[in-house]
């Protein structure tokens, strides 16, 4: 961080062009190797790899990298897994609304659905407690 | 899916009723999605949503998926404002009672490592 940021600092000031900058990246690596072996050589405190305190997504509902399937019927409710509590999910709205040109435009089709999950999760190995909404 | 901070989520003493309002809430607008080149425009919404149940009971549950869903159906309403501020667009629904969900349900779910089989 420290290096990105002396760099920044010195190519403003001198105005040097991205050409200069460029070749002078071969004698500024060492510099920036020796700072790096530093920073692995300073202890750190060990860190538990527990994971995140985020719930985890259904496993199967990653078609589109968005953990998400519409509500209906036989289909999981809840968009979180390893989860007990409260759901509740809805889709397929219609409805109109105006926008700031005044145009009336609808909303609502299949996938518009919204849920909501509040109770709790498990996650970085322990009982976690919340409410979430997919929008 | 957002954290729902706890003066957005109100549930009524028997859970049948449900309101969900939150605020300005930082999403993307993607109008071709699930197109995998779809164009992500940051865009922020405003909402409320209602769920009342109608008392018809429904259950879904699934072994092979783990989880079970028990729970009624209900009928929901949803009002809403959205800006793309990049764009110059904004957009407020109707009040609330002219939307309805052809779909809605309330219930109480276990999965994964809480669920087990009947």
């Amino acid at each position: 961080m420290k290096y990105d940021l002396s760099i920044k600092h010195e190519d403003t000031v001198s105005m040097r062009s991205r050409r200069t900058f460029l070749k002078s990246l071969p004698f500024l690596s060492p510099a920036f190797l020796a700072q790096r072996t530093a920073a692995q050589q300073t202890p750190q405190a060990p860190i538990t790899a527990n994971g995140g305190v985020d719930p985890y997504p259904i496993p199967w509902l990653d078609k589109n990298g968005s953990h998400n399937q519409p509500a209906g019927p036989n289909l999981e409710p809840s968009h979180i897994y390893h989860f007990k509590g409260l759901v509740a999910r809805c889709s397929t709205f219609t409805g109109m609304g105006t926008d700031n040109h005044g145009n009336r435009i609808g909303f609502g089709s299949p996938t518009t659905d919204y849920g909501l999950m509040q109770g709790e999760y498990w996650a970085a190995r322990t009982p976690q407690h919340g409410a979430f909404t997919h929008i | 899916m957002v954290p729902v901070p706890a003066a957005g989520l109100t549930v009524s003493a028997d859970r049948n009723t449900i309101t969900l309002e939150m605020r300005d809430v930082p999403v993307v607008d993607q109008p071709r999605w699930p197109a995998i080149d779809s164009v992500a425009t940051p865009a922020r919404v405003t909402f409320k949503m209602v769920w009342k149940s109608t008392g018809e009971p429904v259950q879904y549950e699934s072994p092979t998926e783990q989880f079970r869903f028990i729970g009624a159906r209900a009928e929901c309403h949803l009002e809403a404002a959205v800006s793309v501020p990049s764009i110059g667009f904004a957009w407020k629904s109707d009040p609330i009672g002219t939307s309805a969900a052809s779909f809605a349900i309330i219930g109480e779910e276990m999965n994964g490592r809480y669920y087990s089989p009947r």
